[in-house]
């Protein structure tokens, strides 16, 4: 099977094409050089004056687990079972399934999504869910520095190696992609009656500080060679002031790659009549400062949504406000905790205004796509739908001076982003949500349109309404199969999920074998992910990719500044 | 005028949904317009007049005959009006209803006066589960507004009930007044298990003594004065409510749940 794209205007950092008019070449799924004539074509499509891309990769986005389905069940009122079913399935009126999650994310050009907390004990159920998302390819970041194992190791000052081993067997048990820690050490001892939970703060029982958890597992991404940073959830989430908690963790990292997550929730300073103000200025300084680190957005947008998380000290302190006026709190068994706290993000209300400005603040000072990516936690900030609301935002400053007029104007007052002229460039949104966020996710095989990547791509009709011009893409390709046309899906095609393959020592099993033994209820075969009746057969349903040098995003920009 | 009436010509298989059919939406309209709204028939949609034959023109007094079972939503979010039900009717009978009046000659199904806000509602057969409830996920279920039933009623009636009064002259089932916070439920006939579970506040009336519960604590008998002016106010209603020799004013009181707020009270009939 061979597809030609003619004509198309292509956005490409990973070869420096900025708006190049260029044919673009399919065979079999995956990407081809241009072909001798006379070759024949089985699929022509002509793109001319459209914008060609790679499809999107979102790099956290909370699609799949334990917490997504908590929050289905704690708002049925999200998804009421009308008659008449919209897309002629079952489920299909639901917020969010996984087919609407699939379909809508398709829709817009998304073809690789990550959910960033896969708890290890809830692996089977995440992957499940996600084996029934449709169209879009997954990949799972699995949680660990809550976890009591962990923490005995470090108690015990087990030796590095160990917990590298037992890293890299977590990995490959729970079939993800990646590491991430959230509030390390924070749930354990939330366990202890523990309400607030900062850096060097010490886990009670286990004399271990989060610091030292966080560095422990960092050191161990690195060690494996995880492609992907360690992926960090800071304490002190949500709270004024809390920027420096956020300093303090870039400091922490000592040089090496760490990415922080939905960043926004850290740039709060507490400043001001009401002790809360931007500080997205400051927690930018110190991100010039570190270029080991990455960072992502968690940009917040008006509306209902619900906030979900594994940092249950964060969520409980919340709990208050939840909006409907319910939530629900739970602790696993010697593993993390976390919480579903519906919340409405408000225009009237300061701090949520505050909240929005704070997030742009941040996109438009980095001035580094190759190292602030785009996000808004789904469904933290705001749900992953919203998303061409949020581009339309970065690349018109026209727009965002409306949307701040209806704003608490308070919190505007105290912001500096209407001095943000900046409006970002169809390029620097390629780089931000696709070549970027595919080469810190150790993926090589996408985010661009180079020979040898598998053929997800996404065009679109230019528009001057940035929103409506990436809400609904004219193709989205996912392996070359055309899976979206003039923003309608074609068809209801399987994804695959994304893994890391990793050694490590068989010792580590046994010991894990005896820990589950003597303290779980439920065997260690009871959580394996492999075996399982998928629709698919393990190999198609999971693809590996390698071990590798972590992203370090300073390389990847001095690569790539031979364009413009 | 004569009531606008609707004939139902065929049982369908599946579900209908029966929402455009009440009085504010047809008030104006002419008979044509009116046959052709499509209603939900499970997946697919149907026109009024492939289900019924369409009589008649006043739209502030509508009448369907031969209801069945599979008929939802009727008089859903009804304001001012009266919709007169002639067999049975489905899910969802007066969901929402703001003013007006229902009245259903059989029975009805799950969710009848959920969160409805005023209004009179008479089911002369039976009520399934949920009655006067809120909708699942919603914390507020009746508002206001009076439901009356002859027959006998499902499990949960009056669960997350906010305000109003449910009377029942049959019985009830299980979790009677469940997570209620406020408003009155009365019934003559017996009750179910776990009663008053959850309950916060309200009042919950009846006529034959409920299964002990270590839930209510037993605060003794009283003599109520506001209970003659409550049964007063029953007297204009087409009931065994409004015959003075169902009045009492003597009870036994027991509130609950004593692991909620515990401000709900249990008044039971004495002698």
């Amino acid at each position: 099977m061979l597809t030609r794209l003619t004509g198309g205007q292509l956005f490409d950092p990973a070869q420096g094409l900025n708006g190049t008019v260029q044919d673009l070449f399919i065979r079999d799924g995956v990407i081809i050089s241009e072909l001798d004539s006379g070759v024949a074509i089985d699929a022509d499509y002509d793109v001319s004056g459209k914008i060609v891309m790679a499809g999107a990769v979102d790099i956290h986005s909370h699609i799949a687990g334990g917490n997504v389905n908590t929050a289905r069940l704690l708002l049925p009122e999200q998804h009421r079972n009308y008659m008449a079913r919209k897309l002629g399935h079952a489920f299909s009126t639901a917020r969010w399934s996984t087919t609407e999650t699939g379909y809508r994310y398709a829709q817009m050009g998304y073809t690789t999504v990550v959910e960033p907390a896969v708890l290890p004990a809830n692996a089977l159920d995440a992957h499940l869910q996600m084996a029934d998302i449709p169209i879009i390819d997954t990949a799972g970041l699995a949680i660990l520095g809550n976890d009591d194992f962990l923490l005995r190791l470090l108690r015990a000052k087990a030796s590095q190696n160990q917990v590298n081993d037992y890293v890299a067997w977590t990995l490959q048990a729970t079939r993800c992609l990646g590491l991430k820690v959230i509030n390390a050490g924070g749930a354990n001892a939330f366990k202890s009656n523990v309400r607030s939970f900062a850096l060097d703060d010490v886990v009670p029982d286990y004399g271990v500080s989060s610091r030292q958890i966080l560095q422990t597992l960092q050191r161990a991404a690195c060690d494996i060679q995880l492609p992907h940073p360690v992926h960090v959830h800071c304490n002190n989430l949500g709270l004024p002031g809390n920027v420096d908690t956020a300093i303090a963790t870039m400091e922490a990292a000592q040089g090496l790659p760490m990415h922080l997550a939905h960043i926004q929730f850290y740039g709060y300073g507490n400043e001001g009549g009401r002790g809360f103000s931007s500080a997205a200025a400051k927690l930018i300084d110190g991100f010039n400062q570190h270029r080991n680190i990455t960072m992502d957005v968690g940009q917040v947008l008006f509306g209902q949504t619900v906030t979900i998380s594994g940092d249950v000290i964060a969520q409980y302190s919340r709990r208050n406000d939840a909006t409907p006026n319910k939530w629900v709190m739970w602790d696993a068994e010697c593993e993390g905790s976390g919480g579903a706290v519906p919340y409405r993000y408000q225009q009237k209300s300061f701090v949520n205004s505050l909240q929005w400005l704070i997030g742009l603040e941040i996109f438009l000072l980095a001035e580094d796509p190759w190292r602030l990516f785009f996000t808004t936690d789904h469904p933290n900030g705001g749900p992953f739908t919203r998303y061409p609301h949020l581009i339309r935002l970065l690349m018109d400053y026209d727009f965002r001076l409306e949307c701040m007029a209806e704003l608490n104007q308070e919190a505007v007052a105290m912001s500096l982003l209407k001095e943000l002229k900046k409006e970002f460039s169809l390029y620097e949104i390629a780089v931000m949500t696709r070549t970027a966020a595919a080469r810190m996710l150790g993926l090589k095989d996408r985010g661009h349109l180079m020979p040898g990547a598998i053929a997800d791509i996404a065009v679109y009709t230019p528009e001057a309404d940035k929103e409506a011009m990436f809400s609904a893409a004219d193709l989205v390709f996912k392996n070359g199969e055309l899976a979206v046309k003039n923003g309608v899906v074609q068809q209801r095609r399987n994804g695959a999920t994304q893994m890391i393959q990793l050694p490590f020592d068989r010792q580590i099993k046994r010991e894990l074998q005896a820990y589950y033994d003597r303290f779980y209820n439920l065997s260690l075969d009871n959580f394996k992910v492999e075996d399982v009746s998928f629709r698919q057969a393990d190999s198609e349903r999971f693809v590996s990719h390698d071990a590798g040098q972590p992203y370090s995003a300073c390389r990847e920009a001095a690569a790539n500044t031979i364009y413009q | 005028m004569s009531a606008l009436t609707f004939t139902l010509k065929l049982k369908p298989d599946q579900r209908v949904d029966m929402s455009p059919l009440v009085c504010h939406k047809l008030d104006g309209m002419q008979a044509a317009e009116i046959a052709a709204l499509t209603l939900q028939n499970g997946k697919r949609k149907i026109r009024v007049d492939e289900l019924f034959d369409i009589a008649g023109s006043d739209a502030q007094n509508i009448v369907i005959k031969n209801s069945f079972g599979k008929l939802d939503f009727i008089g859903k979010e009804l304001d001012g009006g009266r919709i007169t039900v002639e067999g049975d009717a489905g899910a969802y009978l007066g969901l929402g209803m703001k003013s007006g009046e229902i009245e259903v000659s059989g029975d009805v199904g799950i969710y009848a006066a959920c969160e409805m806000k005023k209004g009179f509602l008479t089911i002369n057969g039976n009520a399934g589960d949920f009655l006067g409830a809120a909708l699942p996920g919603n914390k507020m279920g009746m508002k206001g507004g009076t439901v009356l039933v002859k027959g006998n009623v499902g499990e949960r009636a009056g669960d997350h009930m906010r305000r109003g009064n449910i009377l029942i002259e049959g019985n009830a089932g299980d979790y009677c007044g469940s997570r209620m916070t406020a408003g009155t439920i009365a019934v003559m006939g017996q009750t179910g298990k776990y009663l008053g579970f959850a309950m916060r506040r309200g009042t919950l009336l009846l006529w034959n003594q409920p299964q002990a519960s270590a839930r209510f604590n037993d605060c003794g008998a009283h003599t109520l004065a506001f209970l003659p002016i409550l049964f007063a106010s029953f007297k204009k209603f087409n009931s065994k409510f409004a015959d003075g020799s169902a009045a009492f004013n003597r009870v036994q009181r027991y509130a609950g749940d004593m692991s909620e707020m515990g401000r709900g009270e249990v008044l039971v009939k004495i002698g």
